[in-house]
């Protein structure tokens, strides 16, 4: 079942399928969800960090807060997907929250807590341009949730330079 | 706080018969004229002709019903209470991302208010290959002639904000006609939200035109409740299966009428119709389903843009439809988006200092889109509709080369009218999309592009297609009349008949095309002549 759904995906490659099956297999857990899962939370902390660079606040209690802010945006969202893109982001944060698939699908060694900044922004960058559709969606699918997520919130509008709406 | 009145919460206070989700409870059983599946633009204007006719009308919608008073101008509040899949709505590669509404009015709520009548070259086009034979500008006129004064569809006379004024200046200056975009909206405050949802009711949506007057003349509207399947028994549809939304076991609804209308949406109605197994002899159901596949390219400009204010697509150039044929390489519609943060920052290419450098420039920059027609030639068959095993649709549109080609040319037209306007840099969104200084590099470095799926941005607002309308049986899924071939109590109203795209936002083919459906239909229930008129004072 789970494999059957992973395919949806797109996968591109039965490298990466082998992976993503044998991985899937050894996780027993319900792959749905309507809020980022225990083990999803480092893997977004980690991206997140690595997507806002330069947005985010450097250092300090506003960085925590602010990456705390995003993972709560973050539940928010997915909250509001339906059912079936539930099941295939919980599915890609599962995979990606396992060393195989930290190491195979996003090209991060080091545990999510311990990457650095450089270190998941390589990963994402070999992601972002693979020639395997499924490392670009995941890619697209991390970048667009983050983005989205973190500028959801009107206190990063001001380095935008956007005002928020009239007021009526 | 806002004073503005809204006309949903005081026709509520007048006793509208609204079932489902907050409102009154879901019936088990519900009998009427006629059950209409969705509340947008081809389902408001059924439903405004068929109680006008004097018929029984009940309106199934999905979504919740929401209204100005709801309408905060907010991406975060907007999204996921008003679109399809919070706004996430992806094809099945996850190549496009879908822009689709899902409340009471549908798209409608949520469009950018272009209003276009379809093009002489679609409609010459629908006649020739699908033998659409009364489809043409004459014979439509008197019918988007009620529809644009039923929605107060006029040239927009307020100047045309920086976003869409540099449209205007750079395709003048490369001798590119460019012209204005009629809206229909009445009373504009020109803010410029109208992607989630008009705060002051100004923009003539079926939310507070057609809905509001069917629910007056006595119409029943279950909200938050989807249409599942039709029970179909000797050629004709028995019942309408409908399910409450949220809840589980939740009990389903029944409704059974005369005839009914489904009007959910292209993507939703093939949707609805493979759920109920229907006929399909020539495997037509959910195929040719169009998107207007759309490019973007940002500019920074030396002067500030700040493309949230103002009024969205004003301006448009046809050039690259009209140059050249419409069978032949795929030619696009240039039109000027309104930019918010959510929408903006996600749509922005790169990670780190890379997206931080360019959402720093929000204020300054210039996006332009690039609509591609498809649909018209043997290379762009469009996507497929079908169901996932919980029943959920999904449209498979692969984004072949053909469609890729005309990507291209679009991405280089819209950099060199970026150019011709000022801009500083010009960045094809595009994963490998870097900002360009001059039109020379950019002119080579977007040649030079791989323009594959998931690299170059794809998204669409527009759905049309996949229950295609035809002179005959094994050409569509539906007959000229908007009957269903194999149904006979059964039509379909809404942006899914369309047999290719239209080549222009569609709210306005649908509006004056299921006009002219809907009072045939009025007719034939009916013996009545009705039409669209003009709003009451």
């Amino acid at each position: 079942m789970q494999r059957r759904v992973w395919l949806k995906l797109g996968v591109a490659s039965a490298a990466v399928l082998a992976v993503a099956g044998g991985t899937l297999a050894l996780w027993p857990g319900p792959a749905t969800g309507s809020r980022l899962s225990p083990a999803a939370r480092p893997v977004m902390q980690a991206v997140g960090a690595a997507v806002l660079e330069g947005s985010l606040p450097a250092e300090g209690a506003a960085r925590t807060a602010a990456l705390a802010g995003l993972l709560a945006r973050l539940d928010d969202l997915v909250a509001g997907l339906p059912p079936h893109a539930q099941r295939e982001l919980a599915q890609l944060l599962q995979l990606l929250g396992t060393a195989p698939g930290r190491r195979w699908l996003a090209g991060v060694d080091a545990p999510w807590p311990e990457a650095s900044i450089t270190q998941v922004q390589a990963g994402l960058q070999g992601m972002r341009t693979s020639r395997l559709t499924l490392r670009r969606q995941a890619y697209q699918a991390l970048h667009d949730l983050v983005a989205g997520a973190y500028f959801a919130d009107p206190a990063t509008w001001a380095q935008l330079g956007y005002p928020g709406p009239r007021s009526l | 706080m806002s004073r503005i009145p809204d006309p949903i919460v005081q026709g509520l206070q007048r006793g509208w018969k609204v079932h489902g989700g907050p409102h009154a409870p879901l019936p088990e059983t519900l009998q009427c004229d006629v059950a209409i599946i969705g509340t947008g633009a081809g389902a408001g204007v059924t439903a405004e002709l068929l109680t006008q006719a004097g018929l029984k009308v009940v309106l199934v919608e999905e979504g919740p019903l929401r209204s100005s008073s709801d309408f905060r101008q907010l991406e975060s509040v907007a999204y996921p209470a008003l679109y399809q899949e919070s706004a996430a709505r992806k094809t099945a590669d996850k190549a496009i991302n879908i822009l689709q509404g899902r409340c009471v009015g549908g798209s409608t709520v949520v469009n950018w208010t272009s209003s276009f009548r379809t093009p002489t070259a679609t409609l010459d086009f629908w006649r020739a290959r699908f033998g659409l034979a009364d489809f043409d500008s004459d014979r439509l006129a008197p019918y988007f002639t009620q529809a644009e004064q039923r929605l107060h569809i006029g040239p927009w006379l307020t100047p045309p904000n920086e976003n869409n004024d540099l449209l205007r200046r750079g395709a003048a200056r490369l001798g590119i006609p460019a012209a204005a975009i009629a809206r229909n909206v009445h009373g504009c405050w020109n803010l410029g939200s109208c992607g989630m949802g008009c705060p002051t009711n100004a923009k003539q949506s079926m939310l507070v035109t057609t809905l509001p007057a069917a629910l007056d003349r006595g119409a029943t509207l279950l909200v938050e409740t989807r249409a599942e399947r039709f029970e179909l028994a000797n050629g004709q549809v028995r019942a309408l299966v409908a399910t409450p939304l949220g809840g589980t076991g939740a009990r389903q609804v029944r409704i059974r009428a005369a005839h009914y209308v489904l009007a959910a949406g292209a993507i939703n109605s093939p949707a609805v119709l493979l759920r109920s197994q229907a006929p399909d002899p020539h495997g037509l159901l959910g195929r040719r389903t169009f998107l207007h596949p759309v490019v973007m390219s940002a500019a920074t400009m030396p002067d500030k843009v700040e493309g949230w204010q103002g009024a969205p697509q004003t301006i448009y150039t046809d050039h690259f439809l009209e140059t050249q044929p419409i069978d032949g390489p795929m030619g696009f519609k240039l039109e000027a988006p309104p930019l918010h943060p959510v929408i903006f920052a996600s749509t922005v290419v790169g990670i780190g200092q890379e997206q931080a450098g360019l959402l720093r420039q929000f204020p300054h920059t210039h996006v332009l889109l690039a609509l591609l027609r498809d649909g018209f030639h043997a290379e762009s068959p469009g996507g497929r509709v079908r169901l996932r095993s919980d029943g959920s649709p999904e449209l498979d549109y692969p984004l072949n080369d053909f469609v890729m080609e005309g990507a291209r040319r679009a991405l280089l037209a819209m950099a060199e009218i970026q150019f011709a306007a000022g801009a500083r840099a010009v960045t094809p969104v595009h994963e490998l999309g870097t900002p360009l200084a001059d039109w020379p590099a950019a002119k080579q470095a977007i040649a030079a592009l791989p323009m594959q799926p998931l690299l170059a941005k794809v998204v669409s607002a527009h759905v049309m297609g996949g229950c295609g309308m035809a002179a005959d049986a094994a050409r569509g899924v539906v007959a000229p009349d908007g009957t269903h071939w194999q149904i006979g109590n059964l039509s379909v109203h809404d942006g899914s008949i369309f047999p290719t795209s239209v080549g222009a936002n569609p709210q306005l083919s649908i509006y004056g095309i299921v006009n002219r459906l809907a009072q045939g239909l009025a007719h034939r229930l009916t013996g009545r002549q009705v039409a669209l008129g003009p709003p009451a004072a």
